[in-house]
């Protein structure tokens, strides 16, 4: 096991310098210059003395493998630099988004467990039942709305019902709890429902297989309680692809609320990312882009670990 | 009978005294500012750095400039004459060529240094001679400063080259931020991640992506202002979710304004608790002909294509759904330096007979041999108003034979190909502090010599007639040399203007003391805004 775990951490690295180095030749790649989208784009007379003289203090008149080993160089050294747009520093910038997105993934994903894995056995448990019809109603409209829209439809309803709106600017759970879970919420309801949506489906899915797996039916032919073979059997198997998909969707909400954000003025790593993109901002895309990525493969590993400890079939070597 | 008539008139008169008296001194008190409270605003752009003199967005100079004072300041209420705000006063030579300042005396930075003239010297230098590493977004309009002097802690004494008009104007810059000498020794580029001003609110918190906080400068140099005890600038990208900000009473204005279907929801949900002030903007979208590439370098196919516009129905027609009004040629029309009506009408493309006009656009096409021309027209992909004013132009081309397909690009793209001549026709954009013919007609100045100028042509004609306005020291001169450059830019339409902003603020009534202005960046100090709630 220890094995395992370290061939998958040294995997990772192969994995994150492709995709630097991907990221790193893409933005290069799409037209634009952040030197002269900041000062022109508003209207402004800088000369063209000026702005070259800003993409020299700021690298961009390098070759672009002198860029990419300055960029790697930082790295290595624990340095994501600065962004080329504020002049701040990446992880101060990211670290205030992230605990954002961390926080939003994290409440949907609990709301998505609550009631996708109680709902989904419970369909399969009453399967072709009115309960059964209701919960695939609910979860198919759960996949078939978007989260934006939903979000929208939210903001509308407390607008007009309520004459109220979430908080627009972040608050930090740490200095006003209330203020920082009645902003959050919302986006996390919004976003949750189709999540847990998926998560129901897949769930009732697996568990309608395994009820009818060999060992289920042995358990019941030794007169065990169904409440027993449902949760000690047969749940512990069939959850192990509904762990896939939490874990997923958990690492896609990271990075990729990109609307809903914007719905909820949420000051999150999606938004960023597309801030960041729009202004040609290569450093801080570039950083985005890895944590995202380390994001995934972290999360796929304590998927693979998980499902060890699920399943204790499963060995790795 | 005659007797009780007498008593009722007395009595009517009696009564309207009472209800005088009580009603006077009521409305005289709701109108009195009254201190305390904060005030939250919605930004839609976030500032890349606190250095006034680098950036160049609105989004910098609405949650900052209540932290700084500039040396003079353009004042709104008061006509947008020039006021002294760290001068007290100021003389300036019979040649024009030497403006002294002198400064309020007992001005603090909010460190508690005093402000000195050394703070102003080196600001204002930092504004002409950037040291290196250092951006000063405004430089070419400082060209004419020979040198600034500090002779004393309280004067400062600025000597020019030769006399400019538009001197005392650029002096007054909302972005002309005093910074702390002392600091800029240090380092000159302290002002980017730090802000330490003289100015009426004092900096408390930046969380990037969400929030800005300021708190009253209660050693601010104008006793008794400012009323508020703070603000809160949000930053909210979405132009919805902003709408929705204000419509809640979360945030209670956005400065640079709304389109005219926001403003009308907002009407529509808070009624007469919300007020609407609008006002003629400093702005507008410029068509920019690509005059190296042919047939656009041809001045009967640019003018062909500027006739075709009717610019006119257009203003009526798009201030329905746009932020866009009126009419006007190089200069915001209704300005002290602009074309009156009767002047614009005889410009091309600005005439009121629009039959007559397509008639002559599609002649000039025909002998220039481009009756059926196709170009790409690149747009920048912002939808208001880039959008539907790109949409109405297409149309009216359409009106002359002429097909122009719609290209709208992200704002980087957009922004690049426009620098680097990769456009047939474009929109661009221009945007002033304040009405001033040395700034706005500096975009159409040869390529050469400005840096705005997109559209690819050299005219020594130009240059020299804006040189000779930008010297002229007679009111009525310099009129008739900028009415002499808005013939020439027109007529040869090089690039020409579409319809000129209007700026629509609606924000809750009880925000008071603030007054809209031609320009965004302007009257953003906050120093006089009160809340009447």
């Amino acid at each position: 096991m220890h094995r395992y775990i370290i061939r998958r951490v040294l995997l990772m690295i192969p994995t994150l310098f492709g995709v630097a180095v991907l990221i790193f030749l893409l933005m290069r790649v799409v037209p634009g210059d952040i030197v002269a989208l900041r000062y022109t784009a508003d209207g402004g007379s800088v000369s063209a003395e000026t702005l070259a003289a800003e993409r020299a203090r700021l690298g961009l008149d390098k070759s672009i493998p002198a860029q990419f080993v300055d960029w790697m160089g930082g790295l290595l050294r624990g340095d994501l630099g600065q962004s080329m747009w504020t002049g701040r520093p990446i992880s101060y910038e990211i670290a205030i988004r992230f605990q954002v997105s961390l926080q939003v993934a994290i409440m949907a994903t609990l709301f998505a467990i609550l009631l996708s894995i109680p709902l989904g056995t419970l369909a399969a448990l009453k399967q072709d039942t009115w309960v059964d019809y209701a919960i695939r109603i609910f979860s198919i409209a759960g996949l078939a709305t978007p989260s934006f829209w939903l979000g929208i439809i939210m903001i509308l309803g407390l607008l007009i019902v309520f004459q109220w709106l979430p908080p627009m600017a972040t608050v930090s759970f740490f200095r006003d709890p209330w203020a920082n879970l009645s902003q959050l919420i919302w986006p996390a309801l919004a976003v949750g429902y189709r999540y847990s949506a998926v998560a129901t489906r897949m769930t009732r899915a697996t568990v309608l297989e395994v009820l009818r797996e060999d060992y289920v039916r042995t358990a019941r032919a030794k007169g065990l309680w169904e409440r027993v073979i449902v949760v000690r059997h047969a749940m512990r198997n069939a959850l192990l692809p509904v762990v896939t998909i939490i874990g997923l969707e958990f690492a896609f909400l990271i990075g990729g609320l990109v609307v809903t954000e914007q719905v909820f003025n949420l000051n999150g790593i999606g938004r960023l990312m597309v801030e960041s993109i729009i202004r040609r901002d290569y450093t801080m895309t570039q950083a985005l882009v890895l944590l995202t990525a380390t994001v995934f493969i972290v999360v796929n590993f304590a998927v693979d670990l998980l499902y060890a400890w699920l399943d204790p079939r499963i060995r790795y070597r | 009978m005659r007797a009780t008539s007498i008593h009722r008139w007395l009595a009517a008169l009696a009564t309207l005294l009472l209800v005088s008296s009580t009603m006077l001194p009521t409305e005289a008190l709701a109108q009195q500012p009254r201190p305390g409270g904060e005030l939250t605003f919605v930004v839609s752009a976030e500032p890349p750095s606190y250095d006034g003199h680098r950036e160049t967005s609105f989004a910098h100079i609405h949650p900052v400039a209540p932290h700084y004072s500039t040396l003079l300041r353009i004042d709104v209420a008061n006509n947008y004459k020039i006021v002294g705000d760290l001068a007290e006063s100021w003389t300036i030579s019979p040649d024009g060529k030497t403006y002294t300042f002198k400064l309020r005396d007992g001005v603090t930075f909010h460190n508690g240094d005093k402000l000195t003239s050394a703070d102003v010297k080196a600001s204002l230098e930092r504004i002409v001679n950037p040291p290196p590493g250092v951006v000063s977004a405004r430089k070419a309009s400082y060209q004419a400063i020979d040198r600034i002097e500090a002779p004393d802690p309280l004067t400062v004494v600025v000597r020019l080259k030769w006399p400019e008009a538009s001197m005392l104007a650029n002096l007054a810059s909302p972005w002309n931020y005093i910074y702390n000498a002392k600091k800029l020794a240090e380092d000159p580029r302290f002002p980017e991640k730090n802000i330490l001003g003289t100015g009426p609110f004092i900096f408390v918190e930046h969380v990037p992506g969400s929030h800005w906080v300021a708190k009253k400068n209660p050693n601010y140099f104008m006793k008794g202002l400012p009323y508020l005890d703070g603000y809160r600038a949000v930053f909210i990208r979405s132009a919805s979710a902003a709408v929705a900000a204000v419509r809640s009473g979360q945030a209670l204005i956005e400065f640079r304004g709304f389109s005219p279907a926001q403003r009308d929801d907002l009407v529509r949900a808070l009624g007469d608790k919300i007020r609407v002030q609008e006002s003629p903007w400093t702005c507008v979208l410029t068509i920019v002909f690509n005059n190296e590439k042919p047939p656009f370098n041809d001045v009967r196919v640019r003018r062909a294509l500027s006739m075709a516009i009717d610019r006119w129905q257009g203003s009526q027609v798009l201030s329905k759904i746009a932020i866009v009004k009126e009419v006007g040629g190089v200069l915001r029309p209704g300005s002290e330096y602009a074309a009156t009506e009767s002047e614009l009408v005889e410009y091309p493309g600005f005439g009121k007979d629009i039959e007559k006009a397509r008639a002559e656009a599609r002649r000039l096409l025909k002998e220039a041999g481009q009756e059926n021309l196709k170009f790409v027209f690149k747009n920048r992909d912002t939808q208001m108003p880039y959008e539907p004013v790109g949409i109405f132009l297409i149309d009216q081309w359409r009106r002359i034979g002429v097909t122009a397909e719609h290209r709208p690009q992200e704002t980087a793209q957009f922004q690049g190909d426009l620098r680097n001549g990769n456009y047939e026709v474009s929109m661009d954009f221009a945007c002033d502090f304040m009405d001033e013919p040395d700034l706005q007609l500096f975009k159409y100045l040869s390529a050469d010599k400005s840096p705005a100028n997109y559209a690819r042509y050299n005219d020594p004609v130009l240059d020299e007639l804006y040189v000779k306005q930008a010297r002229a020291t007679n009111e009525a001169e310099r009129r008739k040399l900028v009415r002499e450059f808005e013939k020439r830019v027109l007529e040869q339409a090089y690039q020409v203007p579409t319809i000129w902003w209007q700026r629509i603020v609606p924000h809750w009534d009880k925000v008071k003391g603030w007054e809209v202005s031609s320009s965004h960046y302007l009257n953003q100090d906050l120093r006089d805004v009160w809340l009447s709630e």
